[in-house]
C-alpha cells in the first residue's frame, strides 16, 4: 500500500509557501513598499492639502519616519502622548514647508509595550518599509532593544525618554531628554540644594525604590562601581538616611512599606517610582494615619498626584518642561501655540492629563534633533552624514536652545532639568531659581 | 510595633486576596471548572466600579448593586456552556484562559490601558482607617477582610445547613449517588457558579476602592491568588481566607523585615512546600475528613 | 515512511537554512529573516513543551522558568561576564535543564501527584525565580543587562542571518527530537504515562525515568530558545522575562496545532504568529487578543485534538483551499503583501481543516491515534480465533505445585488511622491458583496493590525468589515477575487493542523492539481471544474485551505471577465462562494465578486454594472445599452479603 508520507507533506507544502512568498517577492519588487503605506496607521501629516503657510508647499516624494510606539499595552498611556506630539510636529513641519522641500509622511507601528516584538518590528520598518529616517520608541527598555537594531544598520536614531545614559552606547543614538552623562548625581544634588534653601531644611531622608533599571539607578547608582549616588550624596550633604526600601515592578500592596516609612519618620521621602506607585504609597500612609513632611516621585505619571487633592499638594519631581504662564511668557508665542494645540488634541482624544509637558517634550525636542540633522546633511540617504552633522553642528531646539552632542559621553548633553512642585492643585516649575515659575514651598 | 502593624495590615491584605480566591476555590473544588476568567470577572467589576461611582457621582459600595447581578450572569452563562458542553476540568482551564485574554483586551479597548483609580471625590475610602491605639487599620482592606469574613460564614452556613448546599457537598463529593437522589447537579452548578461571580463583583468593587487598575493587573492576581487557593484546600471556603491571611502576614513580615521584593519567594517557597506535604491544603477540612 | 518523513524534515531545514545565502537574488527583505527568527523562536518554545506537557499529559506552566533561565544565562554569562556568546547556548541550555531536572526530581518523587498539583508547581517556579533575581541584584546589576553582538564569521551575512540561524538551528533541534521521540521506545513510554501512568508503571516501564528525561530535554530546548532570544532583544530585564507570556502563548499553539503529533506545535506558532503580526501591521493589535482568545475557545469546544489531527483525513482540501487562496490574492495583487497572502491562505486551510463535519469512525480513529504512528505491516494471516472457548466446568487444572515466588511477610498498611491490612504473611508457588476472597473493603484490593509495587507497606516484608523487593520501583517488581490487572480496565486508550500489549514487550525484562513487540502481541491476543479487535482502540470494544485486553496486557509482560484483581466483574455469565477459560489457559501456559474474587462459583471451580481476609486480617486459607465450609468464613463473608 503506497501512503505519502504525512508529515512530509505538510513539510513540502509549507517550504513551497515559503519559496512561493519569496519568489512573488522578485517578481514584484514594489510591493512591500505599498504594503507597509496601507498597514501603517496613517499619520495626520500625510495628508497633503495643508495650507501653505508663508513657506512653499512641499513636493516631491514624500521623506518617510518610522517609529513603534507603546499604542496598546500597560506603557499605552504614555505612548499616545508621544503620538499625539508627533502627530503635531509633523503636521507643522509639512505646513512650513516640509524636510528639504519634501512632504514628510510618519509610519507608526503599535509595539504593545512588549520590549520583544521592538527589534523585529524596527527591522521591519528599515528593512521592509524601507522608511527613509527613523526615530525612537517609548519607555527606555524598548529603546535600548531598538537601538540596537538601529545600531546594526547604522541608522540615525533620536529618543525621548531614555535618560539611562550608561546604556545608551550607539553614537548615532541622540537623547532628547537629558539628566546629563551622570543622573544619578544630577538628580540628587539638584534636589538636595533645593531642600537645602528652604528655613527649614529636612535632615533626614527615607528612599523607595522601584527596582527597574532607570529608577534603582538614581538611588544606588551603577551596579558593581564605587560612585556617588542619591543615597551617598544625602550621606556626604549630612542627611541622615533612615531607610533604603527597594520593591519589584508592578508592585501594588504598599501597606507594610507605609509602615515602615512611617516608622522611620523622615523629614523627606525620595521615591524613585515610575507611574501611579507614589499615589498607592501616599494613600497607604494617610490610611495609617500617616503624612510625611516632604516627598518626591522621580517619574510619575502627572495627572493621577493631583487627583490626590489636598494630600498630594506640595510633592515634587523632575520636569524638562511645564506650560507655566511665567514660563511660557519667557518662550514666547510659537511655544504657546504648541502648547494649546496639543492641549486641544488631547483632550480631543480624551486623555485624562492633557498638559503639555515632559513628555510630549521629550517627542518634539526628538523630531526637531532629527529634522536639524538631515537639514544639515542635505540629503537623507545617508545616515552617517546625519549623525556626523549633529556630533559637529549640534541642534538648535525649541524647549531646549542650542543642544551639543559628544560621543565620549554617549551624546548626553548638559542637562537643564528642573524641579517642579504641585502648588494649588497644578504642577509648577519652582528650581532652579532662574527657571522658575513659582517658589519652592516647605512643608 | 512596625512589625505588629505591618502583620495586621497583612491580615487585612489577605482579606482581599482570599475574596479574589473563594469563588476560584468555590468552581474548582465543587463543580471541577478551574476558571480562570474569575480574574477577568474581577477585573471587570472593578472597571464597572470605577465607571458607575465616577459618571454618577455616587459612592462606590453602591454599585455593587448593578456589578453583582451581572457578574452573576455572566459566570452562570459561563457554567452552563461548561455544562453544555461537557467541558473537562483541564479543558475548562484553557477555555476560561481564552475568555480571560478577551475579557482583558475588551477592558483595554474600552477603558484604555491607562491608569485608572477612583478620585477622592467619590472614593471616601481611600485614605480613611481605624485607629485602635497605636494600630491603624486601612479602610479599603478593611471593608476587603469584613467582606470576605462575612462571606465565609455565609457560605460556608449555606452548604451546611441548605438545600442547595448540600445538595453541591454531596454532588462534589459522590456525583452517582447524588444524582440518584434526583439532585439536579446542572441546576445547582449554575447556581453556584453565579455566587462566585458574585463574589467576583465583591473582589472587584473591593479591589477599586484600595487600588489602581490597568487592564494587565488582572494577570498579576493569577501567582497569589492561586497560591492562597492551594494554601487553603481547594474547595475549602474557610481555609481559603485563613490562606489569605497566612500570605498577607508573610508577606507583611517579609517587606519589613527583608525585602518587598523577597516576599514572592518567601511565598511561593511556601506554596512549594504545601503542595509537597500537604496537597490538600494547610488546614485539615474540619468534619468531611 | 519514517525515513521518508525524516529525509523531508532535513531538505526542509537545509531550504530554511540557505536562505541567507539565497535571499539577495531572491530579492527577500531582511524583514522576513526577523520575522522568520520569530517564528522560529516559538517553535521551539512550543515544541519543547509539548515533548513534557503534550506526550506525557503533565501540564507545565514551568516553560517561562526554563526560557527566563536560559536568557539570564546568557545575558549574565555573555553581557556581564564577557564570556564568548556562542558558548552560552549551550550553556543556558544545560542549566535551563538542570532546573528541569531539579523540579522534576522534586515533583515526581510524589508517590500522589496529580496533574494539577504539578501544573501548580511549575506556576509558583518562575515568581521564585523573579523574586530571587531581584534580591541578589549582584546577577543582573538591578538595572538590566545589555548584550552586544558577538563577533562572527563574515560569510554568514548580517547579524539578522545570524539570528535567524541561530533560531533556525534551535527550532530544528526541537523539532527533529520530538519527531525522534514519537518514534521511538521513549515517545511510546511517554504516551503510556499520559494514557494511565500506573498501569505504564506496572507493566515495566520506569516511568520516573523517562518523565525525568522529557522534562530535561523540554528545559534545554526551551533555555536555549531563550539564549537566542536574549541576544536578538539585546536587553534583559527581569520584568521582560519572567512573566507569563511564553506559558500561555505555548499552551495556545500546542492546542491548536495538536498536542499529539511533534509536528502540530510547531503549526500552531507558525499560524499564531503570523496571524498576530498580520493583525498588528493591518492596524488590528486591539482586537488580537480578543481573536486569539475566540480561536482557543472555540477549539477546545470543537476541536480539542487539533489541527494536526484534523489534517490527516482532508489534507487534500487543505491544501488546495490555501494555495487557491494564496494564487488568487497573489495573481490579482489587488490586496496585501506576500505575508499577509501566506497569512489568509493559512487561516483559510485552518477553516477548511476545522470544518464540521459528521465524524466517521476514520475521522475519530485519527483523532485518537493522532501522531501515533499506525501499524506498517502486519500479516495477520487470518482473523479468527483459534482457540475456541472451552466447555465448562472442568475440575481444576492438575499442576504440580513449585517453589515460592512471592513470599508476604505480616504485610501491614495503614491508610490515616485506618488499617486496611494487619499483618498478613502469604505465599504464592509455582503453578498454583490462589483465590482470594472476602468482603468488601477486606483489603484484597490493597493486598494486590502492595504485592504489585503500586503501594508501599507500612511495615513488614515482600520477597520475590528470596530477594527483598520492598520499595522497589512497580515497573521492577513487573521485571521480577509479578503482572496484575485492574478491576476496572485502564487501558491506553489512545493505542490500538495490540499496541496496548506490545508497550509491555517493548518494556518487559527484556527489551524489544516496536516491531517485534506487535509481532509478539499476536500470541497474547490469541490466548485471550482478541485477535479479531487488535486494530481496533479499547474505545471501540466492549468491557468484557477490555478486560481479557487487561489480562493480555499483563501476560504479555511474561509474570511468574499473575494478579488478576476482579478480573470477571460486571460480566454476564456467558462472558463469565469464557473469562474462566482463558484464566485456566493462561495458567496452563505455567504462570502462578492470584484470582480475587466475588464468583466463589468461579473461585471453586479454578482454585487450588483459597484465602479469606476480613477486615485487613487472614482469616482462613486452605482447600477451596474447606474453606468454604469454615463457620467463621461463612459468617463473616456470607453473613455480611445476606444483608447487603
Amino acid at each position: 500500500m503506497h501512503r505519502p508520507s504525512f508529515p512530509s507533506t505538510i513539510l513540502a507544502i509549507l517550504l513551497a509557501g515559503v519559496l512561493v512568498a519569496c519568489g512573488t517577492q522578485t517578481t514584484s519588487p514594489s510591493t512591500g513598499e505599498t504594503s507597509g503605506e496601507e498597514s501603517a496607521a496613517p499619520s495626520t501629516g500625510a495628508s497633503g492639502d495643508a495650507e501653505p503657510t508663508g513657506a512653499s508647499e512641499p513636493t516631491g516624494d514624500p521623506i518617510v519616519v518610522g517609529s513603534t510606539l507603546s499604542l496598546t499595552g500597560p506603557l499605552s498611556a504614555t505612548g499616545v502622548i508621544h503620538r499625539i506630539a508627533g502627530d503635531l510636529f509633523v503636521e507643522r513641519l509639512n505646513e512650513q514647508g516640509g524636510l528639504l522641500g519634501r512632504p514628510v509622511e510618519w509610519v507608526v507601528l503599535d509595539d504593545e509595550s512588549d520590549q520583544a516584538s521592538v527589534a523585529t518590528l524596527y527591522e521591519r520598518l528599515i528593512s521592509q518599509e524601507e522608511v527613509d529616517l527613523i526615530i525612537g520608541p517609548y519607555a527606555t527598555p524598548l529603546i535600548i532593544s531598538a537601538m540596537a537594531v538601529a545600531e546594526r544598520h547604522g541608522y540615525v536614531m533620536p529618543q525621548h525618554t531614555a535618560v539611562l545614559a550608561p546604556l545608551m552606547t550607539y553614537e548615532c543614538q541622540f537623547p532628547a531628554w537629558s539628566i546629563g552623562p551622570e543622573p544619578q548625581v544630577f538628580v540628587p544634588e539638584q534636589l538636595y540644594d533645593a531642600l537645602e534653601s528652604l528655613d527649614e531644611a529636612p535632615s533626614s531622608i527615607a528612599f523607595v525604590t522601584n527596582q527597574s533599571g532607570s529608577t534603582d539607578f538614581v538611588t544606588h547608582g551603577q551596579p558593581d562601581a564605587e560612585d556617588r549616588d542619591a543615597v551617598t550624596i544625602a550621606e556626604e550633604r549630612g542627611l541622615e538616611v533612615v531607610a533604603d526600601i527597594s520593591y519589584p515592578p508592578g508592585n501594588d500592596d504598599w501597606s507594610a512599606i507605609a509602615a515602615q516609612v512611617r516608622d522611620a519618620d523622615p523629614d523627606f521621602i525620595m521615591m524613585n517610582s515610575l507611574g501611579v506607585e507614589s499615589v498607592g504609597l501616599i494613600e497607604a500612609m494617610e490610611q495609617l494615619d500617616y503624612q510625611p513632611p516632604m516627598m518626591f516621585s522621580l517619574f510619575p505619571a502627572p495627572g493621577p498626584l493631583l487627583g490626590l487633592g489636598e494630600s498630594g499638594e506640595g510633592h515634587l519631581s523632575v520636569s524638562t518642561f511645564e506650560p507655566n504662564e511665567p514660563i511660557i511668557e519667557r518662550m514666547g508665542d510659537e511655544v504657546r501655540d504648541i502648547v494649546e494645540t496639543f492641549q486641544a488634541q488631547a483632550e480631543g482624544e480624551g486623555l485624562p492629563y492633557t498638559a503639555f509637558e515632559t513628555q510630549a517634550t521629550g517627542s518634539w525636542t526628538a523630531w526637531e534633533i532629527l529634522v536639524e540633522g538631515v537639514e544639515g546633511a542635505g540629503d537623507t540617504a545617508d545616515q552617517q552624514a546625519i549623525c556626523d552633522h549633529l556630533h559637529e553642528n549640534g541642534a538648535e531646539t525649541t524647549f531646549h536652545g542650542q543642544l551639543e552632542f559628544d560621543p565620549e559621553v554617549n551624546n548626553f548633553w548638559p542637562s537643564d532639568q528642573t524641579l517642579k512642585q504641585i502648588q494649588d492643585g497644578d504642577w509648577v516649575v519652582v528650581w532652579p531659581e532662574d527657571q522658575a515659575a513659582a517658589e519652592l514651598r516647605g512643608p | 510595633m512596625i512589625i505588629l502593624q505591618a502583620a495586621f495590615s497583612g491580615i487585612l491584605v489577605g482579606g482581599l486576596y482570599a475574596l479574589m480566591a473563594i469563588g476560584l476555590s468555590l468552581t474548582w473544588g465543587m463543580l471541577k471548572v478551574i476558571n480562570l476568567a474569575h480574574f477577568g470577572m474581577i477585573l471587570l467589576s472593578a472597571y464597572l466600579t470605577y465607571a458607575i461611582a465616577t459618571g454618577l457621582g455616587i459612592d462606590p459600595l453602591l454599585t455593587i448593586v448593578a456589578t453583582a447581578p451581572v457578574m452573576f450572569v455572566l459566570a452562570a452563562a459561563l457554567q452552563w456552556a461548561f455544562q453544555r458542553f461537557r467541558v473537562s476540568e483541564f479543558n475548562s482551564l484553557l477555555i476560561s484562559f481564552g475568555v480571560l485574554i478577551m475579557l482583558v483586551q475588551t477592558i483595554s479597548n474600552v477603558w484604555t490601558a491607562d491608569f485608572r483609580r477612583l478620585g477622592s471625590d467619590v472614593n471616601p475610602y481611600s485614605s480613611g482607617a481605624l485607629s485602635i491605639g497605636p494600630l491603624a487599620f486601612p479602610m479599603p482592606t478593611l471593608l476587603a477582610f469584613v467582606t470576605a469574613l462575612a462571606l465565609v460564614i455565609a457560605l460556608e452556613l449555606a452548604l451546611e445547613r441548605t438545600f442547595a448546599g448540600r445538595a453541591v457537598r454531596a454532588f462534589s463529593e459522590d456525583p452517582p449517588i447524588a444524582a440518584a437522589f434526583g439532585i439536579d447537579h446542572r441546576r445547582i452548578g449554575i447556581l453556584l457558579a453565579g455566587v462566585a461571580g458574585v463574589t467576583a463583583a465583591l473582589a472587584g468593587m473591593l479591589f477599586a476602592i484600595g487600588g489602581s487598575m490597568t487592564p494587565s493587573t488582572a494577570l498579576e492576581w493569577v501567582g497569589l491568588v492561586f497560591a492562597v487557593v492551594i494554601l487553603g484546600g481547594i474547595g475549602n471556603v474557610a481555609g481559603t481566607l485563613l490562606a489569605g491571611a497566612l500570605v498577607g502576614i508573610v508577606t507583611g513580615l517579609v517587606t519589613v523585615l527583608w525585602s518587598p521584593s523577597a516576599a514572592p519567594l518567601v511565598v511561593f517557597s511556601i506554596v512549594v512546600l504545601a503542595l509537597l506535604f500537604r496537597p490538600r491544603g494547610l488546614i485539615p477540612r474540619g468534619g468531611t475528613t | 515512511m519514517a525515513r521518508r518523513t525524516l529525509l523531508a524534515l532535513a531538505v526542509a531545514f537545509a531550504v530554511l537554512a540557505a536562505v541567507p545565502w539565497i535571499r539577495e537574488p531572491l530579492g527577500v527583505p531582511v524583514f522576513y529573516l526577523a520575522f522568520g527568527a520569530l517564528v522560529f523562536f516559538w517553535v521551539a518554545q512550543a515544541t519543547s513543551w509539548n515533548l513534557l506537557s503534550g506526550y506525557t499529559g503533565y501540564f507545565s506552566f514551568g516553560q517561562g522558568a526554563f526560557f527566563g533561565v536560559g536568557v539570564y544565562t546568557s545575558a549574565v554569562l555573555s553581557g556581564r561576564g564577557g564570556m564568548d556568546y556562542f558558548l552560552t547556548i549551550p550553556l543556558a541550555g544545560i542549566v535551563a535543564a538542570l532546573l528541569g531536572l531539579a523540579v522534576g526530581g522534586v515533583a515526581f518523587r510524589l508517590r500522589s501527584l496529580r496533574g494539577e498539583i504539578f501544573a501548580l508547581l511549575t506556576l509558583a517556579v518562575p515568581f521564585i525565580l523573579a523574586s530571587f533575581a531581584r534580591i541578589n541584584t549582584a546577577i543582573d546589576g538591578g538595572q538590566g543587562i545589555v548584550l552586544r553582538i558577538p563577533e562572527f564569521p563574515e560569510f554568514l551575512g548580517g547579524f539578522q542571518d545570524l539570528a535567524y540561524l541561530l533560531s533556525l538551528g534551535v527550532a530544528g533541534l526541537a523539532v527533529g527530537i520530538a519527531y525522534v521521540a514519537q518514534h521511538s521506545r521513549f515517545g511510546w513510554a511517554l504516551f503510556a504515562i499520559r494514557d494511565a501512568e500506573n498501569v505504564a508503571e506496572g507493566l515495566g516501564v520506569p516511568t520516573f525515568g523517562y518523565k525525568m528525561l522529557a522534562i530535561g530535554l523540554s528545559a534545554a530546548l526551551a533555555g536555549m530558545a531563550g539564549s537566542v532570544f536574549a541576544l536578538q532583544i539585546g536587553f534583559v530585564t527581569v520584568e521582560g522575562t519572567f512573566n507569563l507570556t511564553v506559558p500561555l502563548f505555548v499552551i495556545v499553539m500546542s492546542v491548536l496545532g495538536g498536542r499529539m503529533h511533534w509536528l502540530g506545535p510547531a503549526l500552531g506558532a507558525l499560524i499564531i504568529v503570523t496571524l498576530q503580526d498580520r493583525l498588528a501591521a493591518q492596524g488590528f493589535e486591539g482586537y488580537s487578543l480578543i481573536i486569539l482568545g475566540a480561536i482557543l475557545v472555540s477549539l477546545v469546544l470543537l476541536a480539542p485534538e487539533g489541527l494536526m489531527a484534523r489534517l490527516r483525513p482532508r489534507l487534500l482540501p487543505v491544501v488546495a483551499a490555501a494555495g487557491a487562496v494564496y494564487l488568487a490574492l497573489a495573481v490579482t495583487g489587488v490586496w496585501g503583501a506576500p505575508l499577509d497572502w501566506f497569512a489568509v491562505a493559512l487561516v483559510a486551510a485552518a477553516v477548511v481543516a476545522f470544518w464540521p463535519r459528521r465524524r466517521t469512525v476514520a475521522a475519530a480513529r485519527a483523532a485518537a491515534l493522532g501522531g501515533i504512528a499506525p501499524v506498517e505491516e502486519v500479516e495477520d494471516e487470518d482473523l479468527t480465533d483459534t482457540a475456541a472457548p472451552e466447555a465448562l466446568p472442568t475440575p481444576p487444572a492438575e499442576r504440580a505445585i513449585g517453589r515460592p515466588i512471592i513470599e508476604a511477610h505480616d504485610l501491614t498498611r495503614h491508610f490515616g488511622g485506618i488499617r486496611a491490612l494487619d499483618g498478613i504473611s502469604l505465599t504464592i508457588h509455582e503453578g498454583e491458583v490462589v483465590g482470594l476472597v472476602g468482603p468488601n473493603g477486606s483489603g484484597k484490593t490493597t493486598l494486590v496493590n502492595l504485592l504489585s509495587g503500586a503501594l508501599r507497606p507500612t511495615s513488614g516484608d515482600i520477597r520475590i525468589d528470596g530477594r527483598s523487593v520492598l520499595g522497589l520501583p512497580a515497573h521492577r517488581l513487573a521485571h521480577a515477575g509479578a503482572a496484575r490487572t485492574y478491576q476496572i480496565p485502564r487501558p491506553f486508550g489512545s493505542m490500538t487493542v495490540r499496541d496496548n500489549v506490545a508497550i509491555a514487550i517493548m518494556f518487559g525484562r527484556e527489551a524489544a523492539s516496536l516491531a517485534t513487540a506487535r509481532r509478539e502481541a499476536r500470541q497474547h491476543l490469541e490466548l485471550v481471544g482478541l485477535v479479531r479487535h487488535a486494530d481496533a482502540l479499547p474505545g471501540e470494544i466492549n468491557l468484557h474485551e477490555r478486560q481479557l485486553l487487561e489480562i493480555a496486557r499483563a501476560i504479555a509482560t511474561r509474570p511468574r505471577v499473575l494478579l488478576l484483581d476482579e478480573a470477571l466483574a460486571g460480566l454476564n455469565p456467558a462472558e463469565i465462562d469464557n473469562a474462566a477459560g482463558v484464566v485456566r489457559r493462561v495458567h496452563e501456559s505455567g504462570i502462578a494465578i492470584v484470582l480475587v474474587e466475588h464468583v466463589l462459583r468461579i473461585v471453586n471451580q479454578l482454585a487450588t486454594r483459597v484465602v479469606v481476609l476480613d477486615q485487613g486480617r487472614l482469616l482462613a486459607e486452605g482447600e477451596p472445599a474447606d474453606v468454604m465450609r469454615n463457620a467463621d468464613v461463612v459468617r463473616a463473608y456470607l453473613g455480611r452479603r445476606a444483608h447487603a
